[in-house]
């Protein structure tokens, strides 16, 4: 039963399982630490993609 | 002059080839009748029926007259698109355009089911490796269980090309399966208890922008510097998301999202199709192959809610997870949080799970191209 590729992808499967754990984890501190050093603040909205309507009270004015 | 001069696709034709314009008529089936996947089944069957015409001029084929090779179109779009990974890895800026990590950002430790969920993936390349195939294919095999498409593809196309047809299908089949894969398995392995968990405790704190738009460069370094065999996948979809979130390419993200994806899964779908010819679909592997692939989806959901009850035994009352979240860990996004949402209301109609589970959902997202990219990486030291 323990054949020589099964051996082998045994070890891969151990050492895969691992890594993604370790990888997971890494990005999980990686995305604790971005949160805390640009907590979220009120964003101005960029004036470029404020589109200006003209409402009816508007012409009535003009 | 005989029938079989004027039509030599009849002479030609076997009882094989019959049967692989069948498999590619229930393709198109599944995705007309009962939207399995439509984008990719309806392609890739329309693709089967196509090589499967003997003589077909879409496949690179000899001419009987002149004795002289022909170039097929898909054999072009093959060895252009796949055999460089082209095609899967445009699909990744398509993807990375698309996935939105700020349910990560609320719930940060979900991200840890990506990985969990990913134990169908070794568990099937053992399972296969018993059975006597190589390590290259058993991977090949495994990496089913990313429930990825393009990863799958990727993987495949690197170290099991004769598989590619086989495992494309299974994996895309089982992608639109999901709803009916996971609660059986998901019930088999909790309690009516465990189901009725709220997770009242998570976070709908606002994220910031700059966060999200270092997130996709600081990830890409990190992977890089630790797989640097993993950065054409995890580097693609992370650039995807760039663009997304830069907030400058709005347009150039709209096209990812949409035009890419669709140009893209087109032409992805059809060029697998050159590989389900009879010869070489119509084997037992085949059959084999499908059969794993519904494994390692089974198993996917088991690593998962395992991991999500032992988690529990370290976590309070009043903080312990649901779970069936657990099972949100694979990559179908996001189908599989809407399995997993509608599955906690149909026990509580009160009980909201989507928030939790679509933060693990994006953490299978990205844990199942770090899976991908761990293979890519460990099986060639190793074969």
């Amino acid at each position: 039963m323990m054949t020589p590729i099964f051996e082998k992808a045994l070890l891969i499967a151990a050492i895969g399982m691992t890594g993604i754990f370790l990888f997971m984890a890494v990005f999980y501190l990686l995305i604790l630490l971005l949160d805390r050093l640009m907590p979220y603040r009120e964003e101005k909205p960029d004036e470029e993609n404020i589109v200006e309507f003209e409402t009816e009270e508007d012409e009535e004015e003009k | 002059m005989g029938l079989e001069q004027l039509l030599p696709a009849i002479a030609g034709m076997t009882w094989q080839h019959l049967v692989m314009i069948g498999v590619g008529v229930l393709l198109i089936y599944l995705a007309i009748a009962r939207k399995y996947e439509p984008t990719l089944l309806l392609p890739m069957g329309f693709g089967a029926i196509l090589v499967n015409i003997p003589l077909s001029s879409a496949l690179t084929q000899i001419d009987p007259s002149t004795g002289e090779a022909v170039e097929g179109v898909l054999n072009v779009f093959f060895q252009a698109g796949i055999a460089t990974e082209i095609f899967p890895l445009l699909i990744f800026i398509a993807i990375g355009a698309m996935i939105d990590f700020s349910p990560l950002f609320r719930n940060p430790s979900l991200l840890l089911f990506g990985a969990a969920a990913q134990f169908g993936i070794f568990l099937t390349m053992l399972f296969a490796s018993m059975l006597g195939y190589d390590l290259r294919e058993a991977a090949s095999i495994g990496i089913i269980g990313a429930a990825d498409g393009p990863t799958s593809i990727v993987v495949a196309s690197r170290f099991a090309p004769s598989l590619l047809g086989p495992i494309s299908v299974a994996a895309y089949s089982y992608m639109a399966l999901v709803p009916i894969i996971q609660p059986p398995v998901i019930r088999m392995l909790t309690s009516k208890k465990e189901r009725l968990i709220r997770m009242s405790n998570t976070s709908n704190k606002q994220i910031s922008k700059k966060a999200l738009i270092m997130f996709p460069i600081v990830v890409t370094i990190v992977a890089g510097i630790i797989a640097p065999s993993s950065l054409s996948l995890i580097g693609f979809l992370m650039f995807g998301n760039l663009v997304r979130e830069c907030g400058v390419l709005n347009k150039l993200s709209l096209s990812a999202q949409n035009e890419l994806a669709s140009l893209v899964t087109l032409l992805l779908g059809i060029t697998i199709a050159s590989t389900m010819t009879a010869d070489r679909f119509i084997r037992v592997d085949t059959l084999i192959i499908i059969a794993l692939g519904l494994f390692a989806f089974v198993f996917d959901t088991f690593g998962g809610v395992i991991f999500a009850k032992f988690l529990n035994l370290f976590r309070k009352e009043g903080y312990k997870l649901n779970p069936m979240i657990g099972a949100c860990g694979i990559s179908a996004f996001p189908m599989s949080a809407r399995v997993i949402h509608q599955m906690g209301q149909k026990e509580d109609p009160f009980n909201y799970l989507l928030m939790p589970a679509i933060s693990a959902n994006v953490g299978g997202q990205i844990g199942s191209v770090v899976a991908g990219g761990i293979i890519l990486t460990l099986v060639p030291f190793f074969a």
